[in-house]
């Protein structure tokens, strides 16, 4: 690992195990605290757990990235958030404290009040979340007068409005316009438009650039994290590039196999991550800087939700397995973060640019 | 990659023009428009471009499976399609294409021996025994075992599809495989053995390798040499340690600073250049240089005339009226 200044003072860590979640939460402020939250889904035979005791806190304005491999339980977090599971066959247990009220325990009524209004999502496919057959002034109008008292007129200026600040060139023609007729990066556009119109507490993205080109995806990037900062919008951000996270969040969460595993600062955890896998996902991304060296890559799979490991879910992937790592993993506190890792403080893994 | 071989490139493009009729009558799409570039026997050729700059266009033609509309392909000098029909098939197996999507690329009703021996059955070669034998051969160097062969594409990883594939691609011992975006689809830590995987055959094999992706990440790891393309040109070639450290045309240098790096914030390269605006319907395309509706530094001279190729330092070629020489 490369001795910077930075890494010198993370390498002085005290561990402590983490506060049971009740004690903590009730004094802080955040703006989203979800509780040990667990989702299961029925299959022929039986209970199948996807989600194990996921908590964290998003603080009001902050910009969070939630990274991991795909099956990791990335979206289900964020859907869960949103009450968007399905109605049968879905068991979620566990709290989600948005701005002080428990939301797990609204009813579907409860929850169209705080969809879109006060947490906003963006997800990947724009085309799939537009409906073809309205133009797309029309259903940013429908998302206004679903949450506030207005005339249609309003609804349709606040629209236009809501097409331009996200920098769309000749709004009002656009809003006449069907999703069809716009391409990926506008569709993409509009789709912030739409989660932003209501000016909502916390913004969810789930993979919004993924769709797009690398151009592209710096606009869109930018113009998330200017809205971002200027409505004082906390924002939720799923990726599958920590690239991405590098450059936009102040904290991450790394998911794997339906657990948070390591939740810290994006510069703390690019300079030395705690947990292997996050130091996995890092040194597998190809680079500039060693054209055609071999690339490290993570072996094995993200295990099957019905087939999860006994111990620590990482380890028949990781190469710093040890006899500790047969036993279940607790996220315990080190420093200002937490992982899920025994061996976390006495590993020092390489972080990026070393 | 020495020059000198005596067989010359194994794949020369001039002039490769590709056009599609449009919706409407007369209506033309120019998806590649007047593109030359050789590919080195041995190398693997990275073309690099977003959405629409007809890289995909240029990988389909290479495989000769779209007629260029101009412009002349040759394969170690020779142009495949004056071949007649059925030389042409034959000729075509030396030169095979991967695709991006794993899953649409297999068909769900065969199993994964199936699908790798069909090539083998088309192609008549050999005993079945021996077509078995070989489609065995070819799933053990992607790291497929026979306990895989016998299942179905929907019983397998995408990475595994991508895998067979590859075995797919390589049952006829090509000489030339073109990968259109194939490790897109696929999460970064399956990405990395993937690209693994492909220097390990390429070492095995003595394959050559054109690489067509969006990922400037993936290009400039796997690649010897880079082309640029941009509505239907290329607008900048060269060896890819040097494209990728200092780029000559404001569209590369664009695209290398839009992509995102994974360092803390002190190592970042500050002055990102965020590019305004989309790439231009192809139906409507700007005059002059094609780029310069977006460019940051575009001039009057842009939007009228079409910048020549230009070659700045060796091996170094690109299109813009203002480039400079690279020190």
């Amino acid at each position: 690992m490369r001795q910077t200044g930075a890494a010198g003072k993370t390498s002085r860590m005290s561990v402590a195990a983490a506060e049971p979640s009740d004690s903590k939460h009730a004094t802080t402020g955040a703006l989203l605290d979800v509780r040990d939250l667990c989702v299961s889904f029925r299959d022929d035979a039986g209970w199948v757990p996807m989600l194990n005791n996921v908590a964290f806190q998003v603080n009001r304005g902050e910009t969070v990235g939630i990274v991991g491999e795909s099956g990791c339980g990335k979206s289900l977090t964020a859907l869960s958030i949103m009450g968007l599971l399905p109605r049968r066959g879905c068991l979620r247990t566990g709290g989600i404290v948005f701005d002080g009220c428990d939301i797990a325990g609204l009813g579907e009524r409860g929850m169209r009040q705080v969809r879109g209004r006060q947490i906003g999502m963006v997800f990947q496919e724009p085309m799939s979340a537009l409906d073809p057959v309205f133009t797309v002034g029309d259903q940013i109008a429908e998302t206004v007068r679903t949450h506030f008292q207005v005339s249609p007129r309003e609804a349709k200026e606040r629209a236009v409005e809501a097409l331009a600040s996200v920098r769309i060139p000749a709004p009002a023609a656009c809003a006449t316009l069907y999703p069809m007729n716009l391409s990926g990066g506008m569709r993409q556009r509009v789709m912030i438009a739409m989660a932003l119109v209501c000016e909502p507490k916390l913004l969810i993205a789930d993979e919004p650039t993924t769709a797009l080109d690398v151009t592209i995806q710096a606009q869109i990037m930018e113009l998330l994290l200017e809205l971002g900062r200027r409505t004082g919008t906390a924002l939720l951000f799923i990726t599958h590039n920590l690239a991405l996270i590098a450059e936009s969040c102040e904290r991450t969460l790394t998911m794997y196999a339906g657990e948070v595993v390591e939740d810290g600062s994006v510069e703390a955890m690019l300079n030395r991550p705690l947990h292997p896998y996050t130091a996995g996902l890092l040194a597998s991304l190809p680079g500039r800087r060693a054209p055609k060296s071999r690339l490290s890559s993570i072996p094995g799979r993200v295990p099957s939700p019905r087939d999860m490991p006994a111990g620590c879910r990482f380890g028949p992937r990781c190469t710093f397995a040890t006899a500790i790592c047969q036993e279940p993993q607790r996220l315990r506190a080190v420093d200002n973060r937490r992982v899920r890792c025994a061996r976390a403080v006495e590993l020092v893994l390489a972080g990026a640019g070393g | 990659m020495s020059e000198a071989r005596s067989v010359g490139p194994i794949l020369t493009v001039e002039n490769l023009e590709i056009a599609f009729p449009g919706r409407r009558r007369g209506q033309v799409i120019q998806a590649v428009d007047n593109v030359s570039f050789t590919v080195r026997q041995g190398e693997t050729f990275g073309i690099i471009g977003e959405s629409g700059s007809g890289k995909t266009t240029v990988g389909r033609a290479l495989v000769c499976l779209i007629r260029p509309t101009a412009g002349r392909i040759r394969h170690f000098g020779e142009d495949p399609f004056a071949l007649p029909a059925k030389a042409l098939r034959r000729h075509r197996r030396g030169y095979q294409i991967i695709f991006q999507d794993p899953n649409a690329a297999l068909d769900p009703r065969m199993t994964i021996l199936q699908s790798v021996r069909e090539p083998l059955d088309v192609a008549g070669a050999g005993t079945r025994r021996e077509r078995q034998r070989k489609a065995l051969e070819a799933l053990d160097h992607v790291a497929l075992g026979p306990e895989m062969a016998a299942r179905y594409p929907h019983e397998i990883s995408g990475g595994q599809k991508q895998r067979a594939n590859i075995a797919r691609a390589l049952v006829l011992e090509p000489r030339l495989v073109v990968c259109d975006e194939v490790v897109a689809a696929l999460d970064v830590s399956i990405q990395a053995e993937m690209l693994n995987l492909f220097a390990d055959l390429q070492r095995d094999f003595h394959l050559t390798y054109v690489f067509i992706t969006h990922d400037l990440r993936v290009v400039a790891h796997i690649s010897d040499r880079v082309a640029v393309m941009y509505f239907g040109k290329i607008v900048e070639l060269g060896p890819a340690t040097g494209l990728m450290n200092a780029p000559l045309h404001p569209y590369t240098k664009a695209l290398l600073s839009a992509e995102p790096e994974p360092v803390p914030a002190h190592m970042r390269n500050r002055g990102r250049i965020v590019l305004q605006g989309e790439v231009p319907s192809p139906l409507d395309p700007p005059t002059g240089c094609r780029f310069h509706t977006r460019c940051p530094l575009a001039q009057p001279l842009c939007a009228q005339r079409d910048p020549e190729w230009r070659e700045l330092a060796p091996g170094r070629l690109v299109a813009c009226h203002f480039a400079k020489t690279p020190n």
